[in-house]
């Protein structure tokens, strides 16, 4: 209880003013998303900046680019399996212990590839023990945390993480190049590790809490006492939560969602792959399609938040299925209009639905099946996407050699993802998520199951 | 089999090094700066903006105790 300067002790409408004064203006989760914003800028900018390094290495060790590139692709293969077992992890133990532990063993593993003298080394080190751990900064950890901390702006939240990812591209990759040739590969890697383990471990330790009650919060930072609060989003479930993870494996949307993800990384990492290699077939210079893929990249970094903020305003699953429709546009373009113009619009059209599915997708699956198992089911979107992205790779690489154009996979890449729209769009998110249909556990208790009720 | 490294910034795989090669004699023609001074800038967005962030904590956690 508090007592003022007024009659018999109470507050007067001075301290009420000096009190809200001096309380912190700004819900604490926002620090959170800074701070994981900047764990996600580090892992995605280290991770992307490995290939800075392969000409380096190759000349030192004196080995082709495909030995090194051997060591990649065990890394993105364990980086896939690892997102599960992380996500799990992240269900059982809280996210803030898993994104330390990860942090550390990447940070320290990041340091030691300096006394790497060999590919074998390069495979054990970044191919097992980094893509591993690093699994554990990824968006079934840190997306978690997002999930537990934001219901009503959840969109936006996820959408500044996911684009920590794309600024971790843009500043962190070009500042490992100029290290380079600063001080030389084995500094670059030695100092990177460094700024993990002496700048990231300490801000997560000081910033990063699991879960508002941690702190004694309440989700969005709604007063526990007031109206809201009481009735509001803190104890809310919704018709689909589970308990366990597998029970949401007998219900629609999550396979609705997971092959949403799974078209997404059939589309994506083929065309990262192929994008220069088709421009090239069109008579385009490497040099202008990777001007063309950097126009990409900054839409994208604008495009996921445009559609973060929308997302918070409207259902998420018209915006989900929208955004597969669009990219599905951008490889029509890239079958129906002449090379340079294709290239351009693919490049326009396709960056506003780059990444945008990540945070519509986090979001989604948090709003229908509740932020207890969000870790795993999310961990399994995320393996779900890499396996088809690396599918997708070999297919489209398959069928360029054998009939020495991209037209059939793009016509296939265009079709699922007309498919994927329209599954996406034909969720009932109204149905089965928790903003639009909600129940307290109160009155769950009270009736000893969960009803679906309209709001 | 198609090369991994030539993935180009999507999620977290790595950059296609050739790419990265003609990017950043692009970018070295437009900002013309020395690599050194690119690691200083570079280096001190980096690490300026979590330890702001660690601050911004800090003095919250501060106001939050003296009230």
């Amino acid at each position: 209880m508090s007592f003022g300067d007024g009659p018999d002790g109470l507050l007067t409408n001075k301290d009420v003013s000096e009190k809200s004064h001096n309380q912190p203006r700004m819900f604490y989760g926002w620090y959170i998303i800074a701070a994981l914003f900047f764990a996600t800028f580090l892992s995605i900018g280290a991770r992307q900046g490995f290939g800075v390094f392969v000409k380096t290495w190759e000349e030192d060790w004196a080995v082709s680019t495909a030995a090194i590139s051997f060591a990649a692709a065990i890394g993105t293969l364990v980086n896939g399996f690892s997102q599960p077992v992380f996500g799990w992890l992240t269900d059982k133990f809280g996210g803030r212990p898993v994104l330390l532990a990860s942090f550390f063993v990447t940070g320290l593993a990041t340091a030691g590839v300096a006394t790497i003298s060999s590919v074998l080394g390069l495979m054990v080190l970044y191919g097992f023990i980094i893509s591993f751990s690093s699994g554990g900064i990824g968006f079934q950890t840190t997306g978690v945390i997002v999930a537990r901390w934001f219901e009503k702006k959840r969109g936006v939240a996820m959408a500044v993480l996911v684009s920590g990812g794309s600024v971790g591209g843009l500043v962190f990759v070009p500042f490992l190049s100029y290290l380079l040739i600063e001080v030389g590969w084995q500094a670059a890697w030695i100092i990177t590790g460094l700024i993990a383990l002496l700048i990231g471990i300490p801000l997560l330790l000081i910033v990063v809490k699991s879960k508002p009650d941690d702190i004694g919060l309440t989700i969005d930072g709604v007063d526990p006492n007031s109206e809201e609060g009481l009735h509001g989003s803190a104890d809310a479930v919704g018709p689909k939560f589970v308990d366990k993870w597998f029970d949401a494996l007998s219900s629609r949307p999550i396979w609705q969602l997971s092959f949403g993800y799974f078209v997404c990384g059939i589309t994506t990492t083929s065309i990262g792959v192929h994008f220069v290699r088709w421009a090239n077939s069109e008579d385009i210079t490497t040099g202008t399609a990777a001007l063309a893929f950097g126009l990409l990249s900054g839409i994208n970094a604008a495009g996921v938040l445009v559609v973060g903020l929308l997302s918070d305003r409207f259902q998420r699953k018209n915006l989900l299925g929208g955004v597969y429709l669009v990219r599905g546009l951008a490889f029509l373009t890239l079958i129906f209009l002449p090379g340079d113009i294709a290239l351009w619009a693919f490049a326009v059209i396709g960056g506003m639905s780059w990444l945008a599915t990540v945070p519509l997708t986090a979001s989604l699956t948090a709003d229908v099946y509740g932020v207890r198992n969000l870790g795993m089911l999310f961990g399994l979107a995320n393996m779900s996407h890499a396996f088809g992205g690396a599918l997708a790779v070999f297919l489209f690489g398959w069928a360029f050699t054998n009939w020495g154009s991209y037209n059939v996979p793009f016509v296939v890449g265009a079709i699922t993802l007309l498919a994927a729209g329209v599954v996406c769009l034909s969720i009932s998110e109204k149905t089965n998520s928790v903003r639009f249909n909600r129940i307290s556990q109160s009155n769950e208790l009270d009736s000893g199951s969960v009803t679906a009720g309209a709001s | 089999m198609p090369n991994p490294l030539e993935t180009v910034l999507h999620h977290s795989e790595p950059i296609d090094p050739t790419l990265w090669e003609w990017l950043s004699l692009k970018i070295d023609d437009v900002l013309g700066l020395h690599s050194s001074a690119m690691v200083f800038i570079l280096g001190a967005v980096t690490v300026l903006f979590p330890v702001v962030v660690m601050l911004l904590v800090w003095r919250r956690h501060r106001i939050t105790r003296r009230d």
